[in-house]
């Protein structure tokens, strides 16, 4: 909100300079966020920000009473007219068929208006922040509200029918004509004031097109009323429809605020229109009453909240520049009587703070916290979660940070997306689905690294997935590693040459975790996801429960990304990781006896699975197999079409004796016998 | 062509007696072994010998070029350890670097925030992302048509669940499963529908911070935050306590820091609201507390300059590898 600095002087004297006055405003919690000086004529203006709790300080009253409290001056009240009429408006009436939604509403009849013409230091007022002038009238009202809160509205009283005011909820399917010239459907829960058959306003929040003022006007009813702010809101809201009136009625307005409003408007318009009658008030309803009217207040209270020890009679001192009511009950105890602008004071908590905000927070002094320390245990997945950041970072790998929120793009909405959370109010982009895997964010890592001229792109994320298998229970969220590998396996360098990243790659990374975080006897399996190639994915799992699984993306999806080179893609589970994961490791001791090593070359068809061969060559080891290694795999030249060679070091090793060179000779006899016949194993002869 | 060998070996053998270094002994050996050494030279005339004589006049060649390799390997062990560079060494060739990768920069700003903490005392602890209604506004005492929700615009999910707007959501947690004593943060990714620019995203990162006992004061928390602040960036750094309104906390502060020629909104904080103490089943006349939040990104901007935030989530390895 803008507030002019001329205008606040109407209520309180400001001592120069007013950006003093702004820092103690700041300080004081209502923040000034800036201070613009204004020519023609001179002004400072306050840009203010206000609190929603706040509500009583949306009017330069209410911050002119703010500064009186902050700076301990005297403030001085609006200047109203309390010479009204004596006889109500003949014939008028006011009915409230809605009392939650309207307590208190009251209405007075202005005949015969002489003058239309705004006076020059109200047009200025209000275009300083920023209202601009429309006629006499509604410059009043819109003067008033800035002034002291209030929100007023002027009807035409020659086009209100019947001589009445109904208060009342809308009808179904009834419709309503805006100021604006838009119609809108009302609902049923929408508050109405209406004459005797329509509607002619939306009750704090708009008024209509068939009962505005306009230049033609000569006789006004002038509402001034308290609409119940969660209604206001609600339509507000529904309509998308805010206005300056419903801003601080959905807030709440001061119910004392509403005879106030009034008289000031009637005084500002008795001066400048010079009307032939201004009729009685007449009003319906009663005055919302707070709901906590006094609150008891112990010294002590203030001492345990804040640390600081305040002297009491400066507690009482401040509570009373704040408009409040304070009373000794006893020594050191205060009952406080709350005025009807502060409904946000509810508890002795609420005044605690009133009083550290006068006293000055700068004034409260700074503790450390005396308590005997806790045991603090760190979480193990958060532990597991440091240690892949820090390998995978060590590797060569750029950790990420994409949005959980992804479109369907590249991904199949019956496999991928079956279980998927999905959000009914996306912002852009059809960014409606809580992903249920990272792949498709990587691809655009990847993209968007290409397009900037990168060769050789490996990334991962650590970051949640989230699905939704049970629509009767919470979504889940599960915590992952993804990796993404791209291009060159390393950059090239006049050593060494740069070669490309290929699927065992990432399976190295994925191991190399698994292994890491201390979990053995993994195994792996074929596996398929929408967005891997035909044939290329895998899982790794311990016993039964799969921790990882990776592949090659789809040609479809490469292209899609617009993407020339093979994309590897990799999820590793931490959830499930974390389990198998050992927190304090075992020392084990190596053998002591000498290893015998014996390689083993041979040619098998391409169809048979090198970890077969490994599981078999381990099973025939009788126990004195330490490792089996691949060390070399090759196809062509002498090998025969459709087949590979493979060749295996094998290391003989006993933890209990020396091993004799004959023994271990005669175990891998029967372990090449046994790949010969079962596998079909050729030796090749060099 | 005899005579030509045993004079290139009478020669060899004086040129020996004055080795007296490694580097000569590398000089000698490349003079008479080297590609255009003078032995080398020799054997390149043997396809000219005559063939009767080639036998002879080859076995020569060998001797004398066993002998030199022999001379210069003697020589090789007696000198002391360090090895004659087998080509010449050039000290400007560059390294070869290991792989270069690198932890996200908000990762590494939490994790330094989290240090700090962990260093008072304070756990890391976490909380779902999808929220309910309960953790992300009710029980912080933000009721439901209110317009102090006005801060907290939200997505929801087609089941009626929400993307929690704040991480404050986890103290909820945390308090409904444990007793005080409590001193707990939370970092994680928050969501609110707001329309990126430079300095918004719709998803940002936040650290929630909660210490409960049974008399902790507002004393104590400015003395904790501002401690936090010195830490983080510098002792001379000047801070300030704002009051300000969060529906969990009462007093409620904001606290700025001096940047440049004026402040900079920091952290928000205030006291545990009575209220909150109630939605979690805590005894709000022996229990006190305080909560504070802070953004990460705004954090990590400030203090390394970044001045948009679309900078964290577009992963451009030129502003990834920066901060490895």
């Amino acid at each position: 909100m803008k507030v002019s600095t001329n205008w606040l002087k109407d209520f309180v004297e400001l001592a120069p300079p007013v950006t003093r006055t702004a820092e103690r405003l700041t300080l004081a919690g209502l923040e000034v966020k800036k201070c613009e000086t204004l020519t023609h004529p001179s002004d400072t203006l306050f840009e203010i920000e206000i609190t929603s709790n706040r509500p009583d300080w949306l009017s330069h009253w209410g911050v002119a009473r703010e500064i009186a409290a902050v700076e301990n001056l005297s403030l001085k009240n609006p200047v109203i007219d309390s010479e009204v009429g004596r006889t109500p408006p003949p014939g008028w009436k006011i009915q409230i068929k809605d009392a939650a939604g309207c307590p208190y509403y009251t209405g007075v009849l202005i005949e015969g208006i002489t003058e239309t013409k705004t006076p020059d230091f109200i047009v200025n007022r209000l275009l300083a922040c920023g209202i601009r002038s429309i006629n006499l009238i509604v410059d009043i009202t819109n003067y008033v509200l800035l002034e002291v809160g209030q929100p007023l509205h002027a009807f035409d009283a020659d086009l209100i029918r019947g001589k009445e005011i109904v208060v009342r909820k809308s009808k179904q399917g009834e419709k309503f004509i805006l100021i604006n010239g838009a119609e809108i459907e009302l609902k049923p829960e929408d508050l109405l004031i209406a004459d005797s058959d329509r509607a002619v306003a939306l009750a704090g929040v708009m008024g209509g097109k068939d009962s505005e003022i306009s230049d033609k006007t000569r006789n006004v009813f002038l509402e001034s009323a308290f609409f119940n702010p969660g209604r206001v809101r609600k339509t507000s809201r529904t309509h998308q429809l805010s206005s300056d009136s419903s801003y601080r009625f959905e807030r709440r307005v001061d119910p004392e605020g509403v005879d106030l409003g009034r008289s000031r408007a009637l005084a500002l318009i008795q001066k400048y229109a010079k009307p032939r009658h201004i009729s009685a008030v007449i009003k319906a309803g009663e005055k919302p009453q707070l709901a906590v009217k006094t609150i008891q207040l112990r010294g002590d209270e203030v001492k345990s909240v804040l640390g600081v020890e305040i002297k009491p009679s400066q507690i009482a001192l401040i509570l009373g520049r704040l408009g409040l009511h304070v009373k000794q009950h006893s020594e050191g105890v205060w009952t406080v009587g709350i005025p009807s602008f502060r409904p946000d004071l509810t508890r002795p908590v609420d005044l605690v703070e009133e009083i550290a905000r006068i006293y000055g927070y700068e004034n409260i002094p700074e503790t450390l916290p005396v308590r005997e320390p806790l045991t603090v245990v760190e979480s193990p997945r958060l532990i597991l979660e440091r240690k892949i950041r820090q390998f995978l970072s060590g590797a060569g790998l750029s950790e990420t940070v994409t949005f959980s929120l992804i479109s369907e793009d590249g991904l199949d909405a019956s496999k991928d997306l079956k279980e998927a959370v999905q959000i009914v109010n996306p912002l852009q982009h059809g960014l409606h689905w809580m992903r249920p895997t990272m792949v498709t964010s990587l691809l655009t890592v990847i993209q968007k690294n290409v397009n900037a001229g990168a060769d050789s792109i490996p990334v991962f994320e650590i970051a949640n997935i989230y699905s939704m298998t049970d629509a009767h229970k919470h979504p889940m969220e599960e915590r992952i590693c993804a990796i993404a590998l791209y291009g060159k396996k390393a950059v090239q360098s006049w050593l060494d040459a740069a070669r490309s990243v290929t699927l065992y790659d990432l399976k190295g990374y994925g191991e190399a975790i698994l292994k890491n975080a201390g979990c053995a006897d993994l195994c792996v399996a074929k596996t398929q996801k929408s967005y891997f190639a035909e044939g290329t994915a895998e899982e790794l799992r311990t016993w039964q429960t799969p921790l990882a699984f990776m592949g090659q993306v789809s040609q479809e999806l490469l292209e899609k990304w617009g993407l020339k080179e093979p994309v590897y893609y990799a999820e590793i589970s931490l959830e499930k990781l974390v389990a198998p994961a050992q927190k304090i490791r075992t020392f084990k001791d190596w053998p002591k006896y000498p290893a015998i090593e014996r390689d083993l070359s041979i040619v098998v068809k391409d169809s048979v699975k090198s970890g077969d061969l490994m599981g078999e060559i381990r099973g025939l080891g009788q126990g004195l197999i330490r490792e089996v290694e691949l060390f070399d795999l090759f196809r062509g030249k002498r090998v025969p079409e459709g087949c590979k060679n493979l060749a295996f070091r094998v290391v003989y090793q006993s933890l209990e004796r020396t091993l004799v060179s004959d023994e271990v000779q005669k175990v891998h006899e029967k372990i090449a016998q046994t790949l010969v016949q079962k596998y079909q194993a050729l030796f090749q002869t060099s | 062509m005899k005579d030509q060998i045993s004079r290139v070996e009478k020669e060899a053998r004086e040129d020996l007696s004055r080795v007296d270094s490694m580097e000569k002994a590398e000089l000698f050996r490349v003079a008479y072994l080297g590609k255009k050494g003078k032995l080398t030279e020799l054997f390149k005339l043997l396809g000219g010998v005559a063939p009767d004589e080639k036998k002879a006049v080859g076995a020569e060649l060998n001797r004398v070029k066993q002998w030199l390799e022999s001379s210069v390997e003697e020589f090789r062990q007696k000198a002391p350890k360090g090895g004659v560079p087998a080509e010449i060494f050039d000290e400007t060739l560059p390294g070869i670097r290991p792989p270069q990768g690198s932890v996200h920069l908000l990762q590494q700003t939490i994790q330094e925030i989290s240090g700090v903490f962990s260093r008072m005392g304070f756990e890391t602890v976490e909380g779902p992302e999808i929220e309910t209604e309960f953790h992300n506004f009710t029980a912080l005492n933000i009721p439901l048509d209110h317009p102090s929700r006005d801060a907290f615009d939200t997505f929801y999910t087609t089941h009626g669940q929400l993307l929690r707007s704040q991480t404050s959501t986890v103290q909820i947690r945390v308090m409904k499963e444990r007793k005080p004593p409590l001193k707990i943060i939370a970092p994680g990714r928050v969501y609110r529908p707001d329309t990126v620019d430079a300095s918004h995203s719709f998803m940002f990162h936040q650290i929630e911070g909660l210490m409960v006992d049974d008399r902790v004061t507002f004393s104590d928390l400015k003395g904790v935050l501002h401690l936090f602040l010195r830490e983080l960036f510098g002792s001379q750094t000047k801070i300030r306590f704002r009051p300000h309104f969060f529906p969990f906390t009462e007093p409620s502060v904001e606290i700025d820091i001096q940047w440049g020629k004026g402040w900079l909104e920091i952290l928000g904080a205030g006291s545990v609201d009575p209220n909150v103490f109630d939605e979690v089943g805590y005894d709000k006349n022996t229990v006190k507390g305080f909560a504070f939040g802070l953004g990460v990104e705004r954090i990590a901007m400030l203090r390394h300059g970044i001045n948009d935030i679309r900078h964290f989530y577009e992963n451009d390895l030129r502003f990834l590898r920066q901060f490895s």
